[in-house]
């Protein structure tokens, strides 16, 4: 599993990804951790099969018992189906997901871990002194779907939005977005079924301040890539099997 | 979860599902012996004195599957309980693996060591898992062997139905008819619970 630190201020973003023992008919995912002095949040900590190498990574950064906080973007396995085991080997966590999905995602097994029910209008996160917002992306994928944004680092970590399929062991970063485009295109056209959301989540984006959008799968867009990404995005019509 | 299962958890499920399988079909059969003991009831009051020795028979065949039926009940219950230990087993087992494999990929990382107390602990309630599962089995065989019993019983009652059967005149066909079938039920429960106890018998000290 790679680790790349993609903020380091008071606290520290880091990226998880990569994964070389990944078997290779599941899809690639990015996983984030934000660091604080005492506690640790993890997001879209990811499917069963990459649970160990995941832990064993999050074990460079931070012990155990300080890993607090988990949080879902949204149901899909490959976000959170790793729950059943996260629940075995932390003690006294917080789940963050999204109200609407509790009974199914208990599925994954949340016994010990606390379902901490996101509302459809979104809410916050609390690490130490860090407060990290919860922003509402509905119907991007999921019908109950959220982004997190942390206004201090200006990281949107945007789950399944902004993601690309790419071959194995592509760069963390994109380095020429006109090239990226064909890596997002039938994903976002597929997965994304609104354009009344998608119109929507922009306008909120829009009001950001964000250096970094950082997806679930894929690339990272920084600077001036993040407001290429929304206009690219903007301008697609998706929703596109019916 | 897409985890493999390794063979031995997979013919615990296997071992444990078919209990509830085996043990429905002898709730039948035990409910047909019922039946014909009910029917054997009528003719031997028919008979009269000549099926004399047949009455008492009759009685206790019903009584015997009465009791029949509801250890099967009671032995569900249990077959229900040791399919959810079976379950919590595998996903105990499957997190100590899981947690096993942490240990061994983060060597060298600044907070390994406080993996341990979860391996820790996930090794103990896998282990608690595994003891509680074989006490429950060995109650279950237990509880199969007492239904075993009823069966071997039954089979020696209507060897004597047979006999009695005999001195009853006009009524011998229908009694011995009687008899054949509560011996035929008797037999298909032996069988049966025989199958689970040796599904079973294979986790009481592995
Ligand atoms: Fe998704
Ligand atoms: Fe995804």
């Amino acid at each position: 599993m790679k680790m790349t630190k993609i903020y380091e201020g008071s606290h520290q973003w880091i990226m998880f990804g990569r994964d070389e023992h990944k078997p290779a008919n599941i899809i690639d995912s990015n996983q984030y951790a934000v660091r604080t002095a005492n506690r640790c949040l993890l997001m879209e900590p990811g499917g069963s099969e990459l649970f160990a190498p995941m832990m064993a990574a999050v074990l460079h950064h931070a012990p155990v018992e300080q890993i607090t906080d988990l949080f879902a973007s949204h149901q899909d396995p490959d976000v959170i189906s790793s729950l059943g085991l996260w629940d075995q080997a932390l003690s006294s966590a917080k789940l963050h997901a999204p109200a609407l999905w509790e009974s199914f995602l208990r599925h994954f097994g949340c016994e010990s871990i606390e379902y901490v029910p996101i509302p459809d209008n979104g809410g916050t996160i609390k690490l130490d002194s860090v407060e990290l917002q919860l922003i509402p992306a509905h119907y991007l994928h999921s019908s109950g779907n959220f982004h997190v944004y942390d206004p201090q680092a200006k990281i949107l970590m945007s789950g399944d939005v902004g993601a690309a399929l790419e071959a194995p062991g592509a760069p963390m970063f994109v380095e020429n977005f006109d090239s990226h485009i064909e890596k997002m295109r039938y994903f976002h056209q597929r997965w994304m079924p609104s354009n009344q959301a998608k119109r929507a989540w922009i306008e909120r984006v829009r009001n950001l301040d964000i250096d970094i959008l950082a997806p679930q799968h894929g690339r990272i867009f920084k600077g001036d890539d993040v407001k290429r990404f929304l206009d690219w995005f903007d301008t697609l019509q998706v929703g596109t099997a019916v | 979860m897409s985890l493999n299962m390794n063979n031995q958890t997979k013919s615990q499920f296997v071992a444990v599902a078919s209990i509830t399988s085996e043990l429905s079909a002898v709730m039948v059969v035990a409910k047909e012996i019922s039946l014909a003991a009910a029917n054997a009831k009528a003719i031997a009051f028919r008979a009269g004195d000549k099926a004399k020795g047949f009455q008492p028979i009759t009685d206790f065949i019903n009584e015997l599957a009465k009791e029949t039926i509801e250890l099967v009940t009671s032995i569900n219950v249990y077959a229900l309980s040791l399919y959810q230990l079976t379950v919590n087993e595998y996903r105990k087992t499957v997190a100590y693996n899981k947690f096993e494999q942490v240990t061994k990929m983060s060597e060298g990382a600044a907070y390994a060591q406080s993996m341990q107390a979860p391996l820790a602990h996930a090794q103990l309630s896998m282990q608690l898992c595994q003891r509680q599962f074989k006490r429950d089995v060995k109650q279950l065989l237990d509880q199969l062997e007492a239904v075993m019993h009823h069966a071997r019983a039954a089979r020696v009652i209507a060897a004597n139905s047979r006999i009695e059967a005999s001195q009853a005149g006009e009524y011998l066909q229908s009694l011995q008819a009687v008899a054949e079938s509560v011996d035929k039920a008797a037999h298909t429960i032996h069988d049966n619970v025989q199958r689970c106890r040796i599904a079973l018998s294979l986790y009481r000290n592995s």
